[in-house]
C-alpha cells in the first residue's frame, strides 16, 4: 500500500479524498451508507453566524454532463452547528476530519463565525472559507470575484482564528490564479477550487428559467477539464497547497486533478450519484501510485510530464 | 445496489409496472417510501431519480414500482427488460404512519400518486379517491378493489366517475361516514394536495400527505428538494424540510398551505 497521507500544510489528511462542501450534508446523512472517518475529511455544508432559508424551489436542475444548483446556502447556523446533535457533536462521535465551511453576508460576520468555531474548535481541522457560492448575491460571488473584498474576507478570517484556513476560489472570473495569491498573502494555508460555474437553463414552453433563482452553479463532469486546467496554473501560482475539485466521478478523474498539481481532491455531485464512490477512489490512487510507483502523495501532485 | 429486473411491462397507455429483486429493500418498504433509482450509466445524465415504492413482497424480495414515461430518464427505464440490472437505493425517505385500529383509511390520489399508498392496504380495508385527467390516467384502481378498498373516482373531463376534482369526493364520503373517524392519507400533484391540506383542516380532519420537490441526493444532504413546511416558535413560522429525509410523507399539521 502507498503512503497516501496528505499534507495541507498544518493540515494532515489520512488520504487526500475529500467530500466537497454542500454536496454531503453535516455528515450524518451519508454515515448510515459507510463510515465516513474513511474519508480523508468531511467538509460541511456552509455554515454562517444565523440559521437561513436558502433559495425558493426548484432548486436543482439536471443538465447534459451535470447539473445546476442555486441552493442559496440553506443552513441551521452556527450555534446550532457547535451543539445541535446532527451536527458538530455527531460528527466528533464518528473520528472523522472535520473541516467546517464558513460564509457570511459581510466581511464582519465571517470574522465571527470563525470566532465562534475557534472557541469550540475540539474535532475541527481546518476552516473553508467560502467567497464563491454564486448563488447568494452577499457572500458569495460578490467576495469571490473581487480581489479587494477577497483578500479582505481571508484577512479577518485569519485574525479571527488559529485554526489552519482554506479559501474556496470562484472559477467564474478571468485569473483564478491571482485570488490564489491573494488567498495565500493573507495567510490562508491552502486554497480549493473550483466552487461551481455560473449558469442557466431555460424552459422554453414556459418561458421562464428552470431554477426559481433564475441562475445557478453547474457542477458535475462537464466541469472537468475547466477544473483540471485551473488547479493545474493555480497550483503553478502559490506555494501553499491546492484542493482540486470539479465534476471528479471516479479515481481515474481525481488522479488527473493530483498530476496536475493539486494535494488532495473533493468529490462533489458524484456523492449524488454513488454516494460511496469517494471509497473507490481512495482505492483508485493507491492501486494507481503502487501501479505506477509512486511512494506518496506528494510525488505524485504535480508529477505531469511535459 | 445492482438488482436484477424481473418485470417491466406496460400497464396503461404511458405507465409502466417495473419489478426488480431487491430483498433487503423488500423486507423494510413501507407505503411511502421511496427507491432512487440510476437508470443510465452514461455521463449526460447523471442524477438518480426517485420512484415511490408501490408494492414490497417479502416472501420474494421483490419490488414494484409504477411510473409514468415523462422524459429522458423514464424513457430509458421503460427499454429495460428482464435480467438487465438497475442500480436502486433504499427504502428511502419517511412512509406513512399506519392507520390506527379505529379510524377509517381514506387514500386520496391524483394520477400515478395512487401507485405510492397501496401498501396501506395490506393494513385493512379502506376508501381510495381516485381523481386522475381523464380515464386514460385512471390506474390502479382494480388493485385497490382487489385489496378490499371502496374506489370512487373523479376525472377532470369527466371521462369516468364523477367530472370534477378529487377533493370533489370527499364532501359525499363524509356525510355518508358520520361520527366515523376517518384518516386521510395523500400523494399527487402540490396543487391537488394542497387543496386536500386546506380542505382536511378545514373540516378538522388529519391526516399525511406524500409532498415532495425536484430531487437530488436523495438522501438529505444536499437540500434541493425541500419543501416549506410549518416551524411554530421560528421567525417566519416557516421553514426547509428535505422532501427526502424528512419527508416525503408530513403530517397534515406540517404542512404548509399559504
Amino acid at each position: 500500500m502507498a503512503d497516501l497521507t496528505a499534507k495541507l500544510g498544518r493540515i494532515v489528511l489520512k488520504n487526500p479524498v475529500m467530500t466537497a462542501s454542500g454536496t454531503f450534508g453535516y455528515g450524518r446523512e451519508y454515515h448510515d451508507i459507510f463510515d465516513i472517518s474513511r474519508l480523508g475529511a468531511v467538509v460541511v455544508k456552509g455554515i454562517r453566524l444565523t440559521p437561513s432559508h436558502g433559495n425558493p424551489t426548484p432548486r436543482v436542475c439536471e443538465v447534459a454532463g451535470g447539473m445546476l444548483n442555486a441552493i442559496g446556502l440553506q443552513g441551521p447556523g452556527v450555534d446550532k452547528f457547535l451543539h445541535g446533535a446532527d451536527y458538530l457533536p455527531f460528527l466528533r462521535t464518528t473520528g472523522a476530519t472535520v473541516i467546517v465551511n464558513i460564509w457570511g453576508t459581510g466581511i464582519e460576520e465571517y470574522g465571527e463565525v470563525a470566532a465562534r468555531l475557534d472557541a469550540e474548535a475540539e474535532g475541527i481541522a481546518a476552516l473553508e472559507i467560502n467567497i464563491s457560492c454564486p448563488n447568494v448575491k452577499a457572500g458569495g460571488a460578490a467576495f469571490g470575484t473581487d480581489l479587494k473584498l477577497a483578500a479582505e474576507v481571508v484577512r479577518t478570517v485569519r485574525r479571527s482564528t488559529r485554526l489552519p484556513l482554506i479559501t474556496k476560489l470562484s472559477p467564474n472570473v478571468t485569473h483564478i490564479s491571482e485570488f490564489a495569491r491573494a488567498a495565500e498573502a493573507e495567510g490562508s494555508d491552502a486554497v480549493s477550487l473550483i466552487n461551481t460555474l455560473g449558469a442557466m437553463v431555460i424552459d422554453i414552453e414556459k418561458r421562464r428559467p428552470v431554477l426559481a433563482n433564475r441562475c445557478g452553479g453547474l457542477s458535475g463532469p462537464a466541469v472537468k477539464p475547466v477544473a483540471v486546467k485551473m488547479v493545474y496554473e493555480t497550483s503553478r501560482a502559490v506555494k501553499i497547497p491546492v484542493i482540486g475539485m470539479g465534476g471528479i466521478s471516479c479515481g481515474a478523474d481525481a488522479v488527473e486533478f493530483l498530476l496536475a498539481g493539486a494535494k488532495a481532491v473533493a468529490v462533489g455531485t458524484a456523492n449524488f450519484v454513488e454516494p460511496t464512490i469517494s471509497l473507490e477512489i481512495i482505492d483508485f490512487i493507491d492501486e494507481y501510485m503502487e501501479r505506477h510507483g509512486f511512494k506518496s502523495i506528494d510525488e505524485l501532485s504535480g508529477a505531469l510530464e511535459g | 445496489m445492482n438488482a436484477r429486473i424481473i418485470a417491466n411491462t406496460r400497464i396503461l397507455g404511458d405507465y409502466f409496472r417495473l419489478v426488480f429483486a431487491a430483498p433487503e429493500m423488500a423486507e423494510r418498504a413501507a407505503a411511502g417510501h421511496f427507491t432512487h433509482l440510476r437508470i443510465d450509466r452514461r455521463q449526460d445524465r447523471i442524477l438518480r431519480r426517485p420512484f415511490s415504492i408501490h408494492d414490497a413482497d417479502r416472501a420474494t424480495g421483490e419490488i414494484t414500482v409504477v411510473y409514468k414515461v415523462v422524459g429522458h430518464g423514464t424513457t430509458v427505464l421503460s427499454q429495460l427488460v428482464p435480467g438487465d440490472t438497475i442500480d436502486a437505493l433504499g427504502p428511502q425517505g419517511r412512509p406513512y404512519t399506519p392507520p390506527a385500529d379505529d379510524v377509517l383509511p381514506v387514500a386520496v390520489a391524483g394520477g400515478y400518486g395512487a401507485a405510492a399508498m397501496f401498501m396501506l392496504t395490506r393494513v385493512r380495508p379502506g376508501v381510495l379517491l381516485m381523481g386522475a385527467r381523464s380515464a386514460a390516467d385512471v390506474i390502479l384502481t382494480d388493485r385497490y378493489r382487489d385489496a378490499g378498498y371502496e374506489v370512487r373516482v373523479a376525472t377532470n373531463d369527466g371521462s369516468l366517475g364523477e367530472k370534477g376534482f378529487v377533493t370533489d369526493l370527499i364532501p359525499r364520503l363524509l356525510a355518508e361516514h358520520p361520527g366515523e373517524k376517518l384518516f386521510f392519507y395523500g400523494c399527487g400533484p402540490h396543487p391537488m394536495l394542497m387543496a386536500l391540506a386546506k380542505l382536511l383542516r378545514d373540516q378538522g380532519l388529519d391526516g399525511e400527505l406524500s409532498i415532495d420537490q425536484i430531487m437530488c441526493c436523495g438522501v438529505g444532504a444536499c437540500f434541493g428538494c425541500v419543501v416549506k413546511v410549518n416551524a411554530p416558535g421560528s421567525a417566519d413560522g416557516w421553514r426547509y424540510a428535505r422532501s427526502c429525509s424528512e419527508g416525503p410523507v408530513f403530517p397534515l399539521a406540517d404542512v404548509y398551505t399559504e
